[in-house]
Order: structure tokens, then sequence, then C-alpha cells
């Protein structure tokens, strides 16, 4: 009886076009991509009609949960000859300046060190007088995800408050804390980012479409009553416009 | 391809090597490059977010009471923008986890003629001229607006007129040949100068929309208002503060005052 013989054929699969087409999509994603920033909270932003893209660079996001707290992100150009931490740094001796004007008797400073890890920030928020303790974390193992749970509020320490302290009754002359940030925002040797906080184009307020109009109103005015009265909604495309 | 034949070296009688072929399989690096497009394919955002630029007066006091322009009562349109929240809370009424817009206006002065107050502080009811509406779109089959749009677009009929009349020149090669691409952008930028200079005449009769809202009025009904002025090429609108007759009128329309 003749068996049938099979052949022995090699199951080698030749994956070399395979990791071209790989690597190929990979490079595109590579250039293109952009990383969503981490945030301590995370919103849904309102549809709207309005075409106007958000900027890349130079603009101060002003982020607001429902609940009312806000945090701040500096985006600065690292075009020029300021980096983006050279000008963090600045910021926060700034308004340290500023807070110590109206805080006398309890001033803030901050070390060389505790400014170095503020440089390193993206989103930050928390009431200046907690700052120093924020920013010591830093250097501690595992600095970096305690920092994020103290930002969420989700660190179980009671005293841990986050959010930058704003109030109603936040003036020119009397500034609050979220008023105190966007001063000194607005007196940065980045000229380019001055100009934009001039014409509105730099501050974007990013907020959740269900935050009630009280919160946003207390923000909005606090921003006017520092005149800056021009300034920028982050929505989403809406889909089916009009 | 993935092979590499080895080239028989001289025509060599001993420690003649046998021909071998290098395979290198490539499996490993697809799968490392398939991981690394999936995290950079889920770490990246394609959408940028768009932005609503709203410029807000000065906050400082008006001094001198004569500079402050007044919108005519024939002109003015209030709208007060409300919503449907949890009794006693911030949350979300638990509809599609969607804050429910409450849309009211009124035409005119609050109260009409008459006004919202008797002689002594009373509050006259059947004066209240306010009106309850929504946010709809521009209904797909019949092309009618509806619900607050249908309002602002009677209301800003002349202007829209106008402004259609351009767009009917724009689509006829009125401000430019639409042939290039050069050609199109100039004739957009004229298109749009000459929106902008219907949208500030004088001549034509505009209405001024003071915008307003409640405390629990939502982020989204904010933004939506402010679309529609966009829509309807509405050139004076502003954001004001609730007055306590628009909190009166708006207890006595849901029917919770006790005359």
């Amino acid at each position: 009886m003749g068996r049938v013989k099979i052949a022995k054929k090699s199951t080698f699969i030749d994956m070399t076009a395979m990791s071209d087409v790989t690597v190929l999509l990979l490079t595109f994603f590579m250039l293109t991509s952009t990383f969503l920033s981490k945030e301590p909270a995370t919103v849904i932003t309102p549809p709207s009609v309005s075409e106007e893209k958000v900027q890349e660079t130079n603009y101060v996001q002003v982020l607001v949960n429902p609940e009312g707290k806000i945090w701040l992100t500096m985006n600065n150009d690292t075009s020029s000859n300021w980096s983006n931490e050279k000008m963090k740094k600045a910021l926060l001796e700034k308004v340290s300046e500023i807070y110590n004007e109206s805080h006398k008797s309890k001033p803030v400073n901050f070390s060389v060190a505790q400014k170095d890890a503020f440089a390193k920030l993206g989103s930050f928020g928390v009431p200046l007088a907690q700052m120093g303790e924020f920013l010591d974390l830093a250097d501690q193992p595992e600095g970096q995800t305690k920092m994020d749970k103290w930002l969420e509020g989700t660190d179980g320490n009671p005293n841990h408050v986050t959010g930058i302290p704003i109030s109603k009754e936040g003036s020119d002359a009397n500034p609050d804390e979220f008023q105190m940030w966007m001063k000194a925002m607005r007196q940065s040797a980045n000229t380019n980012l001055v100009d934009k906080i001039k014409d509105g184009s730099g501050v974007a307020i990013k907020a959740d479409q269900n935050t009630s109009f009280e919160v946003i109103h207390t923000v909005m005015d606090n921003l006017q009553s520092i005149h800056m009265n021009k300034f920028t909604l982050l929505t989403a495309l809406k889909g089916a416009a009009e | 391809m993935a092979e590499v034949q080895q080239a028989d070296s001289g025509g060599g009688k001993k420690g003649r090597q046998k021909k071998m072929a290098i395979r290198v399989d490539f499996t490993p690096m697809v799968d490392m490059n398939m991981l690394l497009i999936t995290f950079f394919m889920l770490c990246t955002t394609m959408i940028k977010s768009q932005t609503l630029t709203i410029a807000l007066p000065s906050n400082e006091k008006v001094q001198n009471e004569e500079n402050m322009s007044q919108a005519s009562a024939d002109d003015a349109v209030t709208i007060i923008l409300d919503a449907k929240r949890k009794d006693g809370s911030n949350l979300v009424d638990s509809v599609n986890h969607r804050v429910q817009p409450i849309v009211y206006y009124y035409e005119g002065k609050p109260g009409g003629e008459g006004g919202m107050f008797g002689p002594n502080g009373s509050i006259l009811a059947e004066n209240n001229n306010l009106q309850e509406s929504e946010f709809l779109t521009t209904d797909a089959a019949t092309g009618t607006a509806r619900g607050i749009r249908s309002l602002i677009q009677k209301r800003n009929k002349d202007v829209l007129a106008e402004i259609e009349k351009l767009k009917k020149k724009y689509a006829d090669g009125g401000f430019g040949s639409l042939e290039t691409k050069d050609g199109r952008e100039k004739a957009q930028e004229a298109y749009n100068e000459a929106c902008a200079k219907v949208r500030r005449d004088e001549n034509l009769k505009k209405p001024v929309i003071v915008i307003k809202a409640t405390p629990e009025a939502s982020y989204e009904s904010l933004v939506s208002i402010l679309d529609e002025m966009q829509i309807n090429q509405i050139s004076k609108y502003q954001i004001d503060n609730m007055t306590s007759v628009d909190s009166v009128m708006i207890m006595a329309k849901r029917g919770l005052l006790n005359k």
C-alpha cells in the first residue's frame, strides 16, 4: 500500500513586509501625536458651532470642574530663549511676591528645590500656603503619584486642599489667589504670552458642560475685575452644525 | 525577503561551508511595533478643541449715568437661561446625565408697559410677559427655525435678509471668481467683510439681546446661546446679571408665588 506522502512544507511566514508597514504607521503616529496632558479633573466641554481652533502654545488654561475647583496650566512657546521651566520658576516667584504683599504675617517662600519641582509640573492648583508641602512631595519616592492624587483630591488627607482658592469678592485691589496667579501670568517675561492674554486668545476656560452658571460666573467675574475682559471658552465641535 | 543567501565564496574544496539560508524571524519585531502603535493611538488626541471668544465689558462702575448706552425697549430682548437640576443641589438631573436646560425670554421691559410691580410693591402677575422656549435646531425637513432661534431670527430678519443676499452674491461669484483656491480665499474675505458691515449697519433694525442666567443654568446652555448669536448674526448682545424683577418673573411663571 502506497502511502500518500505529504510534502513537508515550511510554515515560515515572511514578516518583513508586515514589519515595514507597522514601522511606517508607528512613525506616523509618533510624528503626529500630541500627548494628552494629565489633568486633575476630567471634563466634557460643551459643543459649539465655533470653528476657531485652540492655539498650541502661549495660552493659559483655566480648568474648572463642576464643583468650582480651579487648576491652571501655562503653555509657553519654547521657540525663543525662554523655556517652559524657566518661565514657570519666574511665575512662582512672581506669585509669591504678590501673595506676600497681602499676607505679611504669613509669607510664603520657596527653596530652589521646590521651584525646580514646580517647573516640572503640568497642571497646578493648590493653595499657596500648602504649595511648599505639595512641592516637597516631588523628592519623595513615588512623589509624582502622590502629587497627582493630591491634585485629584483622592489622597485621603483631609488637610490637603486641591484647587486654587477663588472667591466672589476678589477685586483688583484685593485679589484672591486665582487672580494673583492670573496677574503673575500677565507679568510674565514671555511677551508673546502676554500679548495673547491681552487680546483674549491667551486665556482659555475649560469647563464641564453641566457646570452651573454660578461657578462660571465667579470665574468670569474674577477675570473681569482684574481687567481681563476678553477670553475664550474651550468647546468641542458640534456634530451636525446649524 | 528575510533570507540572506550566502554567496559561494570561491571554488574552495576544503572547508567549504554548506550553503545556508539565514532567515531572520520578524514576528517579535512586528509584535513590538503593534504594541507601540496601539500605545500611540490611544495616547494621542487627533481632534483639537475649538474655542469661542467672548469679550465682556469692564467691571468698573460707570460714574456718569449719561454715558451708559441704553437699549430702547423696542429693541431689547432679554433671554434668561435656567435649568432643571436635582432639588437643592448642583447635581445633574438624572435624564441622560445632562442638565435639562430651560430658556425664558421677554421682549422689551420686564412686565411690559405696566411693569411688574404695583404702587405699593405688590406683584402684578398678570403683567408677566416672560415666555418659555427651548433650544432647538432648524428643522431639517422644512428649513424653518424652531424654539428660541425662531424668535431671534424674527427679530433680526432685516439683517438676515441682507446676509442672505450677500450669500447669493458670493455663490454667483459676485465677490470674485471661485474657480481658483486663491480666488476663493479672496472672495471669502470680501464676503466676510461685507457681512460684518451689514451686522453693524445702523439703518437696519436689529435687536439688542441681553443674556442672563440663573445660578443653576448650565455652562452648556451659555455656550448654546452664544452660538445662537453667531448663527443668527446678532451684533449686539451682552451677558448681564439677573435683577430682582427677573427672579420675580421666573417665580411667577413657575407658579411659586402666592400673590
